[in-house]
């Protein structure tokens, strides 16, 4: 098997206690068991593979492998083997972990699976208790005028009472804590209705039953709690899928080499003190600001910036917090002590996040009125039905459990359930209704253009006479020689050449001989000399100049059709869609086949890329931001929706809204269309849900609703409900496709 | 008539029992994770390397 290159640094930090217990779940003498996070985790052969890890490294006892979380345990020898090198094995079989200790909060699998748990718990109780009650009270509707025989009745209905109890007290006590939490903030939740029906349920059901009123409500009780538990299991199935937790610190280092007399070794960054001697190798992020000990290097700073092309730097220059070494190792000397919080405020500091409307506050919303309503129809009905007491606390009862908004409850996980399902199936993942809400309502996309609409590697144009297959992999083999990246983007893929007196200038080009020819690489004024300047590269071969190399971003494919498309998708108002880029102008002849000059903007900061964000919105726009990076996770934080497209699942993305892989980013029209048509299946599901209550409330007013009538218009509630959100999310997510 | 109180109080407490099972079985872990063992019983056993190897011959 081949084994990728892996940088054993990054896992370092395991070999310190601290970290290592994030990993650790169970340890007894030298038997530990641990879990790794792999997002990289993606098809029947991963799991295979990750089944198989005691046979890589004999101290492994055994692996088990949690697809749906991207999880995999591991119960190893702790005397054989370690946290670190297991890392080691996993990220050289391409399944790189992500650390706990990487994660802002430390949410880890481990809360996520007990949640479950209990959830199935909870629906294993009511649902042997709703198939119980239902057995005893289908018998009481059928036994007709003359009713059970007394002791059968009795039997059954203290049968019922005892096995409603453990239905109130366990399965259904989420929404009673939930709503006891929102009251006692003095706030209603859309719990509230649901807790206060239940409650009414059950003690008017066992008022009616001790005083030989009726045969009371209990199966609808326990029904009703089955379906709102199942209700919620769709939800948490949704969310287990994909964590968006990971925000920008998973960007940053967590260790750093330190070099103290002649010798290397492992710091977590909080240590780093001043006047420190550090290393930072190709693809670190400096951890403080610092000077270049090196005599060059190249920072790339985009993460600060925006822009992607590094700058050069020589020996005793600054270098900031956050740049990205880009080539060869840096050496620097610490000029301030290193730390987690340093590096985040350089992204906090616009950490303004605008307040997003999220379907949980509408709902809260509507429960809130929905509580109210309800109630003051109940006590319109009382005071209807006085003086005689008995019947007017029936319609008052009535009133209350025929209005629980259950069918509610259980529509909206089902929908977005179903939703993030079909999307996920095109690996496209979404956050949560909201969501869905304001990718319907966007009306202004701002996309990033590296990585976002372009591709990420550079194609090289070439201007000039034609070369021969020697000439190229003479300019290949030298410029592989050099650090700059441009020179880097050139040799990419070229086979190892020999080369001889190879002299780099650095910052200005490159010169040497391989495959007996003789090439100078680098600016104008290197290989011409005639004192102009300019941004391409210029190649001479055997001292005749033959041309000039230009580097170029690639657009995606089917951009063009996507921005089209964009204007077709139907919204409020004609959609507005813009570049922002923290990058220079030269790729604005490639864009300008998309977007008008007004619509692009370049050399943005994150900074200055918030405040257009912050501009549209101060219009009345709602901003969708779609980016790729870093840089513009200030932005997307601070949009109405954000975006984030990756290249492969195992990259880290921002904290976004929702993920979607690049080379689907023409599907955008698509899922926005997608977004607008579940949006509508919630909201006829709601006006199903008023419509029907109506004529159920209708029904408690004049003191019709029987328990049987109850029994059955309960259930049919939710069942069109659930068949409306599924049947919806099945009819139009196929059109993704 | 008599026999339906001894019929009923026997199938709750059979039912009952697979209500315990159940539980038994979620607090054991068995419902964690509902999708990997399926494809785990389509791959080829652990501790088969041998077959693995007279394979490869």
């Amino acid at each position: 098997m081949r084994r990728a290159a892996v940088d054993e640094s990054k896992f370092s930090i395991l070999e310190d206690n601290r970290m290592a217990q994030h990993q650790i779940s169970w340890a007894q003498g030298s038997q530990v068991k641990a879990h790794f996070e792999i997002p990289s985790m993606h098809c029947a052969s991963c799991i295979w593979l990750l089944d198989q890890l005691h046979k890589f490294d004999p101290g492994i006892i055994s692996s088990d492998v949690d697809f749906l979380r991207k999880t995999v345990y591991v119960e190893f020898d702790a005397t054989l083997t370690s946290l670190k090198s297991i890392a080691l094995l996993l990220s050289s079989l391409g399944y790189e972990p992500l650390l706990n200790a990487e994660r802002g909060d430390g949410s880890g699998v481990a809360p996520r699976r007990s949640a479950v748990r209990s959830l199935y718990m909870r629906i294993g109780v009511a649902g042997f208790a709703a198939g119980n009650i239902m057995m005893f009270s289908i018998s009481q509707y059928l036994a007709g005028s003359g009713g059970l025989l007394p002791p059968l009745e009795l039997l059954f209905n203290s049968l019922s009472i005892l096995l409603s109890i453990p239905v109130l007290v366990y399965s259904a006590s989420p929404w009673f804590t939930s709503a006891y939490s929102a009251l006692s903030r003095r706030y209603i939740n859309l719990d509230v209705p649901v807790a206060l029906g239940i409650s009414v349920l059950f003690v008017r059901s066992i008022v009616d039953i001790t005083l030989g009123l009726g045969e009371g409500f209990l199966d609808s009780f326990a029904g009703l709690v089955l379906a709102l538990l199942i209700g919620r299991l769709f939800h948490q199935k949704a969310f287990d899928a994909v964590s968006f937790d990971r925000t920008f610190r998973s960007f940053f280092p967590l260790s750093v080499r330190l070099e103290s007399r002649g010798e290397q070794r492992i710091i977590p960054i909080d240590d780093v003190q001043t006047g420190d001697s550090i290393l930072i190798r190709n693809g670190e992020i400096v951890p403080c600001d610092s000077v270049l000990i090196s005599p060059a290097a190249y920072i790339d700073y985009s993460f600060v910036t925006g822009e992607s092309t590094p700058v050069e730097l020589l020996s005793g220059s600054v270098v900031h917090a956050g740049g990205k070494v880009v080539g060869k190792t840096a050496r620097l000397t610490a000029t301030a002590p290193a730390s987690q919080s340093h590096l985040a405020s350089l992204w906090e500091r616009y950490g303004k996040h605008t307040e997003r409307r999220s379907y949980t506050d509408l709902s809260d919303k509507f429960g809130a009125r929905f509580t109210v309503i309800a109630v003051t129809i109940a006590s319109i009905g009382f005071v209807a039905w006085l003086p005689d007491v008995g019947a007017a606390l029936n319609v008052f009862t009535a009133v209350l459990i025929i209005a629980c908004p259950c069918a509610l409850t259980i529509a909206t996980p089902v929908t977005l359930g179903t939703a993030m399902g079909a999307l996920g199936r095109n690996k496209i993942f979404i956050k949560n209704t909201g969501t869905l809400l304001e990718l319907s309502k966007s009306d202004t996309i701002v996309f990033d253009k590296t990585g976002t609409l372009t591709e990420p590697l550079n194609t090289i144009t070439f201007t000039g006479r034609d070369l021969t297959e020697i000439e190229w992999s003479s300019i290949r083999g030298i410029a592989s020689h050099s650090i700059h990246p441009v020179a880097q983007s050139i040799a990419l893929g070229a086979p190892p050449a020999e080369v001889d007196s190879v002299y780099e200038e650095i910052g200005h080009g490159i010169e040497g001989r391989c495959n007996t020819h003789y090439v100078r690489l680098g600016t104008r004024q290197f290989v011409i000399c005639d004192g102009e300047v300019d941004d391409s590269t210029h190649v001479s071969i055997d001292g005749e100049y033959v041309g000039s190399l230009t580097l170029h971003s690639r657009l995606r494919d089917g951009m063009h059709e996507m921005v089209d498309e964009l204007q077709r998708v139907p919204s409020n108002r004609p959609l507005l869609t813009l570049v922002a880029t923290g990058d220079s102008e030269r790729d604005r002849p490639v864009l300008s086949a998309l977007f008008g000059s007004h619509q692009m903007s370049f050399r943005l900061s994150p900074e200055d890329k918030v405040h257009s964000v912050e501009e549209l919105q101060k219009l009345g726009r709602t901003v969708m931001m779609v980016g790729d990076g870093l840089n513009d996770a200030a932005a997307m934080g601070c949009a109405n929706v954000s975006v984030a497209v990756t290249n492969d699942t195992s990259t880290l993305v921002p904290a976004c809204d929702v993920v979607m892989p690049a080379r689907l980013l023409h599907r955008l029209p698509a899922i926005l269309r997608f977004a607008g048509r579940m949006i509508t299946v919630i909201k006829v599901n709601l006006i199903f849900t008023i419509a029907y209550n109506m004529i159920g409330i209708a029904l408690a007013l004049v003191g019709l609703l029987t328990p049987v009538l109850t029994a059955i218009m309960m259930p049919v509630s939710s069942l069109v409900v659930v068949g409306l959100s599924v049947g919806g999310a099945r009819l139009y997510s196929r059109r993704i496709q | 008539m008599s026999v339906v109180p001894l019929l009923v109080i026997c199938s709750i407490l059979v039912a009952g029992g697979f209500l315990v099972a159940f539980l038994w079985a979620v607090g054991r872990g068995q419902y964690d994770d509902l999708y990997t063992p399926a494809t785990k019983m389509i791959l080829d056993d652990r501790g088969t390397e041998q077959n693995d190897n007279n394979d490869n011959k």
